[in-house]
């Protein structure tokens, strides 16, 4: 595994230690400059080829989008963030969309998910043969600081899904 | 972990002193607020060109950690 798991852990666990006060507080910005962020020592990298024309797309944003069909909320209390996803087709409408994230201002997003879920422009771009095609299912994930269940439960499981739906490019949208 | 799996990505991000701690392999930047990638709410021109710039970045960019700052300003016109 590139990312150096052993280090993080007792880092991470000094890290919710020392944060808790401020998380509780809502002084994010301290907890985020405390963050012993962890990166692979080499960027994972496959050389492009092709073009998007004939390739497979799926969005994924981390704005903590959940549908209003019976889905669950992420879980916005804890300091370990929320590792789960949910999967939101590609026919949602604005009216599906509820959002589970502390950390951010949802009022523009309530307005107008497309800022950091932009579907319905990709499903333009996929009519207009811009892309291939847009794949059904794309993925919301919300706050999440416990990179090590992140990475060694969740993404792995995730992964082998959207390998199963022949996506060729992940279109990824931090927030 | 998805480039390992031979998937492409490409991210959209705002905030630079995070990119460089987490190190996407291909991103362009943005000059917007946290929950407003593509700027603002309905603005859908803006959204397509923030769009269609990240695939041509995602064709061109060739070395791992590139990130491309795009021109667009809140609320301003987008440049020609």
């Amino acid at each position: 595994m590139p990312i150096d798991l052993e280090a993080f852990k007792p880092a991470y666990e000094k890290w919710v230690e020392e944060s808790l006060p401020d998380f509780r507080a809502g002084n994010m910005k301290e907890i985020v400059k405390r963050y012993p962020f962890i990166a692979p020592d080499d960027i994972p990298w496959t050389p492009y080829s092709g073009q998007p024309s004939d390739q497979t797309f799926a969005l994924v944003t981390t704005a903590g989008f959940y549908l209003n069909n019976g889905q669950p909320p992420f879980d916005t209390e804890s300091i370990h963030g929320d590792t789960s996803y949910r999967e939101i087709p590609k026919s949602v409408r604005q009216q599906d969309i509820r959002i589970a994230h502390a950390h951010y201002d949802h009022s523009l997003t309530e307005q107008d998910m497309n800022i950091v879920f932009p579907i319905e422009r990709f499903v333009e771009l996929e009519k207009e043969g811009i892309i291939g095609r847009l794949t059904d299912i794309h993925y919301s994930f919300s706050y999440v600081n416990d990179a090590v269940s992140l990475v060694t439960k969740t993404i792995p499981e995730w992964i082998s899904r959207v390998k199963a739906a022949g996506v060729d490019v992940l279109f990824l949208i931090p927030v | 972990m998805a480039e390992e799996a031979g998937i492409w990505t490409i991210s959209i991000g705002n905030a630079a002193d995070r990119m460089a701690h987490i190190k996407p392999p291909r991103a362009v930047l943005v000059k917007f607020a946290r929950g407003s990638m593509f700027g603002e709410p309905g603005n859908v021109k803006r959204q397509r060109r923030i769009i269609l710039d990240a695939l041509a970045a995602l064709q061109t960019m060739t070395e791992p950690g590139t990130i491309q700052e795009l021109p667009y300003r809140w609320k301003r016109p987008d440049p020609e």
